[in-house]
């Protein structure tokens, strides 16, 4: 096996990633810093985040407003100096994005335009057309080969964080090409490997989103924290699950269900009057939209569709200059998958999987437990989003936690002693492991052990749950995982560029990942932000004021710990969103 | 109802036991609304593991998913199966790049263009965040927006018969992304990308075929992209000439 | 690991696009030999009216009268062609604000080349 030297190791080359590798090659010029990811990085998912980048921007804002919103949409299990850090440093990181050219929308007197999101007092969503995240990511990548200290490893896909006595020595990677065994030596590694959302049948990730990283760290030994807040985001096109952003509703589209009515004043999110108006009714946050949905699709309201049950958005009332020029991709989208004329008709849509608010656990300076190793952006839980994530906090806290990421490594990389003791000799049992997959002979196929897991996910660990659905999705995990264990027989035995076996090793990821969600899940006897108990109506501050923590047992099921979270200005109190207020001026 | 099905017809190519590329053809049941990158999903997971493409977003915005369809550059998320009902579809990778195995291509070259063109924003002078954002009036956003939503998916590549006749040619793509940095109002590097403008594999290599903009799935038109900067660079030429070029 | 690289012989020939593209870098072939013709009629002027005759009765002949018609609809394809790709070599054109939509740059150029050919026309006639 080849054996590459690095001081940085960075898994994942999307908008966390890519600002980490450049935050450490700003660091120090001298550092190697090699940029790890499975697909070439402009394919990563952050390309497909469509709606805007938080950041208080307007003088009628405040970093308390933008402090208040986040906690009270997290639903007070966030860990305020985390999110008193990030709020402080959105503004600047979004500065930093359009020196480098990012084409943000502007006003008429050429500042950058800000627009409202869901569950904000004040717009301060800076936004690209209805692209943001793609113009982010390409921005970053663009910006990220002015950098020689930046060694880009395409199309390598990392199976192992090598750990030797407590410390962090490298990582075992596949090249995809060739189907080689590489092995990375580098005192620090930083995981930006994004979310999980395909363990779910329906969402709107990418194929990529496997939760490979959380695998990573979870298998090193770190602990998964808050993974039973999995959020859905409750305008996406039924089937497919492509997200229709919820910029839609920032410019003012509406909800209506198959009689017309706006069903969202039903659900403490009203009055209707006057319309548009801050934090109510269209604009309140994702997890009360999309159970509002549920209750709908419950009393028979929803429309019909050949791809299940959907709501209208509707465009209409905007006019078709206004969507053609804030939302050109949404109107693309809809007509390409759905035959739908966004000026002329509305939409169909429905909630799905769309963010991961767990992850692995850090603190605020984006360290594991795990010392050099590191983590930002959706794969981590640095403890910003609590139950529920707002819109636009996810885009920001790429380029904001990817900075101290980014620098926090290079940092330790300086600093860390040089390791003796073949790194080749540890990492040689998974080599064998990985191999060994192409050669089983008796075994499932892939697919039938993926869909089964993404079934059950639906079913138990969905929008609303109870304790039966969620036992019998983690006794069916379990079957699951032995299951796994005992075989899949792949037809692809080849080395050169077998996705299929790619594909085998990233359902082993998937498998571990949602089974730290679903017992997650089974423990927490509350209803908090996204996770809601049919069993267990009400938020329990007493009880469950505190963040899970899944730690691996090998084979068997992962043992459920908690930890505290850090309240500092703000106490609990009941989250309310709706109400009595003015009329908010779109911009 | 009777389910329809089509027939697929997959090149295939592995390296390790392959000389040259074959066809394999596949019965795929479909339904209205599947593209045919679920048709190849659906074959991979139940008739054969082995065929392998690339493909993420699902959405036409990674840039993942191109292919010939029928000889044609397209993104097999946003095609659909119906379209091709009842002749089938043949699917091969894209033209004019190696073909690594089966649908997927080395896509190394596009990356090198890429890096030559300095695709990213060479200001006048420093700029510290602390002084806030440029202005950049709507307008101005304009002139290069179109230019900005290139996704990367090679299919103007795919498209251009002079890059397949002379891969040294820099490309439609990373000329039109070097024409976005160019119009950008906060970028002052025009004089520091002349240099590849001017060369034959810049901007003279192109000879209109315009068949790239016809298959840009994004509306970028890298035709007018590189062949605005035949005007720029035919007045560099000149100007030299009257005014010495500047030091970059 | 080993790539494949596939020939492009013949890709001219493998879509309908690339065999338009073709005809119109051929049809230059045409124009340059038109313009050649009139320019041979431009000499036998000089040389006094009875050649300038001589060489008008030659363009009756079949021969002539097929390549002149071959030649014309292939200046016309080429024009058409011309303008079509006209505003790709333009910037963005705004009048009052506005972006000048392509057609009209290709519907402009159109109409000028008709009316100057019937300009022409007619101070000829």
């Amino acid at each position: 096996m080849q054996v590459i030297q690095s001081d940085v190791v960075i898994i994942g080359g999307g908008g966390a990633g890519l600002r980490a590798a450049i935050a450490a090659c700003e660091r120090d010029s001298r550092l190697r810093v090699a940029l790890v990811s499975k697909v070439v990085p402009m394919r990563s998912h952050t390309v497909a985040a469509e709606g805007g980048a938080a950041g208080v921007t307007r003088g009628d804002d405040s970093l308390q407003y933008h402090f208040d919103d986040t906690v009270s949409g997290g639903d007070w299990l966030c860990d305020q100096s985390a999110v008193e850090y990030f709020v402080a440093h959105c503004h600047e990181e979004l500065v930093r994005l359009e020196h480098w050219g990012c084409p943000w929308g502007r006003q008429a007197d050429g500042n950058v335009n800000v627009r409202f999101f869901g569950g904000m007092k004040v717009p301060r969503t800076w936004f690209a057309a209805d692209r943001s995240g793609f113009h982010i990511l390409h921005t970053l990548f663009q910006t990220s080969l002015k950098y020689p200290g930046i060694k880009r490893y395409d199309e390598y896909f990392c199976v192992e964080v090598i750990v030797d006595d407590g410390r962090v020595r490298g990582v075992l990677a596949i090249e995809v090409a060739s189907g080689e065994l590489v092995v990375i030596e580098s005192p620090a590694v930083v995981l930006c490997t994004g979310g999980a959302g395909r363990v779910y049948r329906q969402n709107t990730n990418a194929g990529t989103v496997t939760g490979d990283g959380m695998g990573l760290a979870f298998r090193a030994g770190v602990p998964l924290r808050d993974m039973e807040f999995m959020q859905y985001h409750p305008t996406c096109l039924p089937g497919t699950g492509i997200l229709m952003t919820e910029a839609c509703r920032g410019e003012g589209a509406i909800l209506v269900n198959k009689d017309g009515y706006r069903y969202l004043q039903d659900y403490g999110l009203g009055p209707l009057d006057p319309w548009p108006r801050v934090k109510a009714m269209e604009l309140g946050p994702r997890d009360r939209l999309s159970q509002a949905f549920w209750h709908e699709m419950k009393k028979g309201r929803t429309i019909a569709t050949p791809q299940g049950p959907a709501v209208h958005l509707d465009l209409r009332h905007l006019g078709a200059k206004k969507i053609h020029e804030r939302l050109p991709l949404i109107a693309e989208a809809a007509h390409t998958f759905s035959g739908v004329d966004a000026v002329k008709e509305p939409i169909p849509v429905c909630p799905a999987v769309h963010y991961t608010m767990g992850g692995i656990l850090t603190n605020v300076r984006c360290e594991t437990p795990l010392p050099g190793l590191y983590a930002a952006g959706e794969c981590a839980s640095v403890g910003i989003h609590g139950a529920n994530r707002l819109g636009s906090n996810s885009l920001t806290e790429l380029v904001v936690f990817g900075r101290v990421a980014g620098e926090q490594a290079a940092h330790f990389a300086l600093g860390a002693p040089r390791r003796a003791g073949s790194v080749l000799r540890l990492a040689q049992p998974t080599a064998d492991r990985m191999l060994a997959m192409l050669r089983t002979e008796q075994g499932e196929r892939l697919a039938a052990v993926r869909d089964e897991m993404r079934d059950s996910m639906e079913a138990g660990a969905g929008i609303y749950r109870t304790k039966e659905g969620i036992e019998e999705t983690c006794r069916k995990l379990a079957e699951l995982r032995s299951r796994y264990r005992r075989g899949i027989r792949l037809d692809d035995r080849g080395r050169a560029f077998n996705t299929e076996w790619l594909t085998a090793i990233e359902l082993g990821n998937m498998l571990e990942v949602a089974q730290a969600l679903a017992h997650s899940a089974l423990e927490r006897r509350e209803s908090r932000g996204a996770h809601m108990r049919l069993d267990h109506e009400a938020r329990d501050d007493v009880n469950f004021l505190k963040h899970s923590l899944a730690c691996r047992r090998g084979e068997e099921p992962p043992r459920i710990d908690y930890m505290p979270v850090t309240i500092t200005k703000s106490s609990p109190r009941a989250r309310v969103y709706g109400g009595e207020g003015k009329q908010a001026v779109l911009t | 109802m009777k389910t329809r099905t089509l027939a697929i017809e997959c090149l295939r190519y592995d390296p390790q036991t392959d000389a040259a590329p074959r066809y394999q053809t596949y019965e795929v049941p479909f339904t209205d609304e599947m593209s045919v990158l679920e048709g190849l999903q659906y074959i991979k997971d139940h008739l054969d593991g082995s065929l392998t493409f690339r493909w993420s977003c699902r959405m036409a915005i990674c840039g993942s998913c191109g292919g010939m369809l029928n000889g044609v550059p397209k993104l097999s998320c946003e095609s659909f199966l119906r379209d091709y009902y009842p002749e089938g579809v043949r699917i091969e990778p894209l033209n004019h790049f190696p073909i690594q195995r089966d649908l997927a291509i080395d896509q190394g070259d596009f990356l090198l263009k890429l890096r030559s063109v300095k695709p990213y924003l060479i200001p006048e002078a420093p700029k510290p965040v602390s002084e806030g954002t440029y202005l950049q009036t709507p307008q101005q956003l304009d002139d290069y927006y179109q230019y900005s939503k290139c996704i990367n998916c090679l299919l103007c590549y795919a498209a251009c018969p002079q890059y397949g006749l002379d891969r040294e040619f820099t490309g439609p793509g990373a000329l039109a992304l070097l024409h976005r940095y160019n119009a950008d109002s906060r970028d002052a590097g025009k004089a520091e990308r002349m240099e590849l403008v001017n060369a034959d594999e810049g901007v003279w290599g192109c000879t209109l075929v315009s068949y790239c903009s016809e298959v840009c799935p994004k509306g970028v038109d890298p035709a007018r992209a590189v062949n605005q900067n035949k005007v720029e660079s035919t007045k560099d030429y000149f100007l030299r000439f009257v005014a010495p070029r500047r030091n970059t | 690991m080993k790539t494949y690289m596939r020939p492009m012989t013949g890709w001219w020939r493998r879509n309908p696009f690339y065999l338009w593209y073709t005809l119109r870098e051929w049809s230059s072939f045409f124009l340059t030999a038109y313009a050649l013709v009139l320019l041979y009629g431009l000499a036998r002027l000089s040389e006094g009216e009875a050649q300038y005759e001589a060489w008008r009765a030659s363009l009756a002949s079949p021969g002539s009268l097929v390549f002149h018609a071959a030649a014309l609809l292939l200046v016309l394809y080429h024009a058409w062609t011309w303008f079509k790709v006209m505003h790709k070599t333009l910037p963005f054109l705004r009048l009052g604000g506005r972006r000048v939509p392509d057609p009209a740059i290709f519907g402009s150029g159109v109409a000028s080349a008709v009316v100057l050919s019937l300009l022409l026309l007619w101070v000829l006639a």
